[in-house]
């Protein structure tokens, strides 16, 4: 009851509204900015709300220990719920975490070949058939484009969502003309929504920079920097 | 004797099997002895000693059998802890690993970072022990220390800092290259007990200055001093050991040695090493907790003048009768010294105190902070702590898990089950998460522990160190009852069969605590249920939760609200509230939704990565849940919380489906509910079991 409330509500189906429809199979999306500015939060929230609507989720992550991912989780759920300390809070945190699988790589130690096998022994040989895939930490800067199209044709073939974050670094001008960050350029034919984050001294806006081939819209989505949950402009 | 405890280590030597810890153990009780001999015969007459064969060939025989040997080594005592071989968790590798100072972690130059050595690291991880490194076997085939390091840093995360290199390898394996010094060692004599300074061979020079130059960027940063003397060329061998001892202390750095314990190279330096870089007691910062403030943290201090605290870590029956180790962790321990048993409350004073050396014990009177000793003819068990009275600290946290699974055991023969019991009674006083009774309907001897491989141990243990013969039965998880929400009760006991009646009526509440075991609250006001009869229900409901009706298992997370009742001025009795409580207890219990709960295990699985696929359907098929996988390069570890009666066999399982490349480990997590298939066939099962006894029952009256 409580739970169809929270997904009913949650500010992600803005997100949704706002990219005719949310991400879907085969396609992936991509959160960028600079570190610091909040991703990890947007991609476990993301996470969080399939998780509520009892949809398996993997956890890709290749910088954070995964101690300190499962404390992620643990907080945002605690904000999501209001922090409401009782046994069924416990009992519904602990039903939705069997849902989650958090999957540790090294970049530079495993090729995208071996990440995406085990992933897919993971879905097909361990039976976790999750639909929505958050991959934390990737170094776009290490990567080639050749290794996001591999992820690309693993999400049509395996029918699951991508949601990466990208850290951006360097000098400025980070951001092209359009809005796309420079280090991203090289992947975009890839990246089917990309989304930037910005601080803008106090809270954090989010950008819709591309939308697949519609013209992308506005987003009215900010980053409360109290809850490190996604609310509605 | 007293010893100054800047010259005190205590060591641990973590390797698993067959990285050579049992002959590096020989080897350093055997140079620290010759060492110890030597001195003392030129101390007597004066003449230089060298043993003859036969004396050295015995010699070669000491294995370490006690739980903390000690030798001296460079005028350093040096406690030598025993750290259990098996890498499965349980409370006495906590116990050996908590009362190390620092450990020497073995690793084979072969066969590198293997799955076990994670475990063995993460457990010295677990309790902060500051480690040095030994890459033993460089005489085999295929040997290789550099990458071994490398391993060290990119599969377990350490800061690994090579301090010697080899010289020759395999067959042509010498000695090492002190990086500190820019020295080789060359061992040679028959034990290798000459350790040969020469300079460093002409073809190795340029990659012994490269990788001195390595590890000096690698150290200097745990010293300014350092830093600035090697900017300016200036630095000294005592500058770079302060640092390397810094970086080690602090467990930001670990020292690589390296050698053959088989061929007897590289033992001499290592232990140098230990004097060196491994911290003295002083240096580790030990906390117990305060009884008398609610479990209050206190940090202990190493001073010898503070109200003494200590540890007894291991108990042992040896020819010497009942040894119990202990650590000293404050104050001093002395003959005639009488010292409190914070968990039995009892008083023990201290008749006589010793110092196990690998083949003899010697009495002494008095120990220091810091120092390992036995106390004889203690009454105690594993894991008590004593204390000055006065004080109420304890060292460990007083909770022990339940044991989750049990087996019967059965004695083949009447002379072999006085030794069963024997054994038994030894480990279970070891051991607290061991435990052993009789059951009462089967009349069989039930032994209960951690896992399988917890119980494994010990049923190998029973043969090999009492010489019996065991039957076993299949091993049983200990599964429990408990309720899933609220219930009233209003029950009245009453009887009147001739004499004094029986009569008590108690109402209230049964409701569920989660996290707990059992709670009783008494609400009753006006004395309805006259004070002196509160004692009772409680016993009475505590009684019933010895045994569920549900599946015939202890009931656990109750909490009991008493809120009313009725007493008979004549006919109420302790005994009569007892029974009304029990019958109130059952009258409620199954309206209360009672459900039957698993142990649920954590379980963690290392194996080279192309196995993963397999790893993570057989923790499916289990009714795992996989929490993580976490993949660096070639190796994966997967953990997963999977019911434990899921887990028999995963052993066997797990080898042929990995060939035997993968290992895993487990401990206990939670009860978790289980699911309606398995509730339904235990109901099933214990229905037909309880049937059955009714009908023997009846078949005996009959």
């Amino acid at each position: 009851m409580v739970k169809e409330d929270l997904v009913k509500r949650s500010p992600l189906r803005a997100l949704e509204r706002s990219i005719h429809g949310g991400l879907g199979p085969g396609h992936i999306g991509v959160l960028a900015s600079r570190k610091g500015v909040g991703k990890t939060a947007c991609l476990v929230h993301i996470a969080a709300d399939r998780l509520l609507q009892g949809r398996p989720v993997i956890h890709v992550s290749y910088s954070a220990r995964v101690d300190y991912i499962i404390n992620w989780y643990e907080d945002i759920f605690k904000e999501i719920t209001g922090r409401r300390e009782s046994p069924e809070a416990a009992e519904f945190l602990e039903e939705v975490i069997r849902h989650r699988v958090i999957m540790n790589f090294k970049q530079d130690g495993a090729r995208t070949e071996q990440v995406l096998k085990s992933i897919e022994a993971m879905i097909k040989d361990g039976r976790f058939e999750a639909q929505t895939l958050i991959v934390d930490g990737y170094d776009f800067g290490l990567a080639r484009p050749e290794d996001l199209s591999k992820f690309r044709e693993f999400a049509g073939r395996l029918g699951i969502e991508f949601w990466f974050s990208a850290s951006l670094r360097g000098e400025d001008p980070l951001y092209d003309d359009a809005g796309v960050p420079r280090l991203l350029a090289p992947f975009l034919g890839e990246v089917s929504v990309l989304i930037t984050l910005h601080d803008e001294g106090g809270h954090v806006r989010l950008k819709l920079v591309k939308d697949r081939d519609f013209p992308p819209g506005e987003l009215n989505l900010k980053l409360d920097p109290r809850t490190l949950l996604l609310a509605e402009a | 004797m007293k010893t100054d405890i800047a010259r005190m280590r205590n060591i641990g030597i973590s390797a698993h099997i067959d990285s050579g810890k049992t002959t590096l153990t020989e080897r350093i009780l055997f140079y620290c002895k010759k060492i110890r001999r030597m001195h003392e015969v030129k101390g007597k007459d004066g003449v230089g000693a060298t043993m003859d064969s036969m004396e050295l060939e015995r010699e070669r025989g000491i294995t370490i059998s006690s739980a903390a040997t000690h030798v001296v080594w460079a005028e350093h005592d040096i406690n030598i802890i025993d750290t259990p071989g098996h890498v499965d968790f349980t409370i006495e590798v906590e116990r050996s690993l908590r009362v190390l100072d620092g450990a020497v972690l073995v690793l084979c130059a072969v066969g590198g970072v293997q799955s076990q050595t994670i475990t063995v690291d993460r457990q010295l991880k677990r309790y902060d022990v500051p480690r040095l490194a030994f890459v033993n076997k460089l005489d085999r085939v295929g040997a290789n220390p550099v990458k071994v390091r490398d391993q060290m840093a990119e599969r377990l995360g350490l800061n690994a800092v090579l301090l010697q290199l080899p010289i020759g390898l395999e067959d042509d394996h010498r000695g090492v290259i002190d990086l500190v010094s820019m020295k080789a060692l060359i061992f040679e004599g028959r034990d290798g007990e000459t350790a040969l300074e020469a300079p460093i061979p002409e073809h190795l020079l340029a990659e012994a200055r490269r990788r001195r130059e390595e590890m000096l960027d690698a150290v200097s940063l745990f010293s300014d001093e350092l830093t600035a003397a090697v900017l300016e060329g200036k630095e000294t061998e005592d500058m770079i050991r302060r640092a390397v001892r810094r970086g080690t202390v602090s467990r930001r750095l670990v020292p690589v040695l390296m050698g053959s314990a088989y061929k007897n190279k590289g033992v001499q330096p290592l232990l140098d090493a230990v004097v060196a870089y491994l911290p003295d007691p002083s240096e580790v910062e030990n906390v117990a907790l305060d009884l008398d403030r609610e479990g209050a943290r206190v940090v202990l201090r190493a001073d010898d003048d503070a109200p003494a605290v200590a540890l007894a870590f291991k108990l042992e029956d040896g020819p010497y009768g009942q040894l119990t180790y202990v650590r000293v962790y404050q104050g001093r321990l002395h003959k005639g010294l009488e010292l409190l048993n914070t968990r039995s409350r009892q008083k023990v004073r201290i008749g006589r105190l010793g110092r196990m050396h690998a083949e003899s014990m010697e009495d002494i009177e008095e120990a220091g902070s810091g120092d390992i000793v036995t106390l004889f003819g203690i009454e105690c068990q594993s894991g008590d702590t004593f204390v000055r009275p006065g004080l109420d600290l304890t060292m460990t946290s007083i909770h022990v898990p339940d044991p989750v699974v049990s087996l019967a055991v059965e004695s083949t023969d009447r002379r072999s089950s006085d030794n069963l019991g024997k054994a038994l009674s030894r480990f279970t006083k070891e051991d607290p998460t061991f435990k052993s009774y009789v059951d009462g309907e089967s009349g069989q001897t039930i032994i209960q522990g951690m896992g399988e491989l917890h119980l494994d141990v010990y049923i190998e243990r029973i043969k090999r160190e009492y010489r019996t013969e065991v039957r076993t039965g299949r091993p049983q998880v200990a599964y429990r009852e408990s309720i899933s929400r609220p219930a009233e009760f209003d029950y009245t006991h009453k009887k009147q069969t001739g004499g004094a009646g029986q009569f008590g009526r108690v109402m209230g509440t049964l409701e569920p605590l989660p996290e707990g075991m059992y709670e009783f609250v008494n609400e009753v006001r006006g004395g309805r249920i006259p004070r002196e009869f509160i004692p009772a229900c409680d016993k009475g409901f505590r009684s019933a939760l010895k045994k569920g009706r549900l599946i015939g298992f202890p009931i656990v997370g109750v909490k009991v609200r008493l809120a009313d009742g009725q007493a008979h001025a004549v006919d109420s009795s302790d005994i009569a509230f007892q029974a009304a409580a029990q019958g109130a207890f059952w009258q409620a219990y199954e309206r209360a939704g009672a459900l039957a709960l698993e142990p649920v295990m954590r379980v963690s699985v290392e194996s080279p990565s192309e196995y993963a696929g397999a790893v993570f359907a057989s923790i499916n098929q289990r009714r795992g849940v996989i929490v993580s996988s976490v993949e660096d390069g070639t190796f994966s570890r997967v953990d997963a919380d999977v019911p434990l009666g899921e887990m028999f066999g995963y052993a066997t399982v797990l080898r042929s489906l990995t060939q035997g490349k993968a290992g895993f480990t487990m401990e206990f997590l939670k009860y978790s509910r289980v699911p309606a298939f398995l509730s339904e066939k235990l109901i099933a099962e214990f229905r037909e079991k309880k049937s059955g006894q009714t009908d023997r029952k009846a078949d005996k009256e009959r």
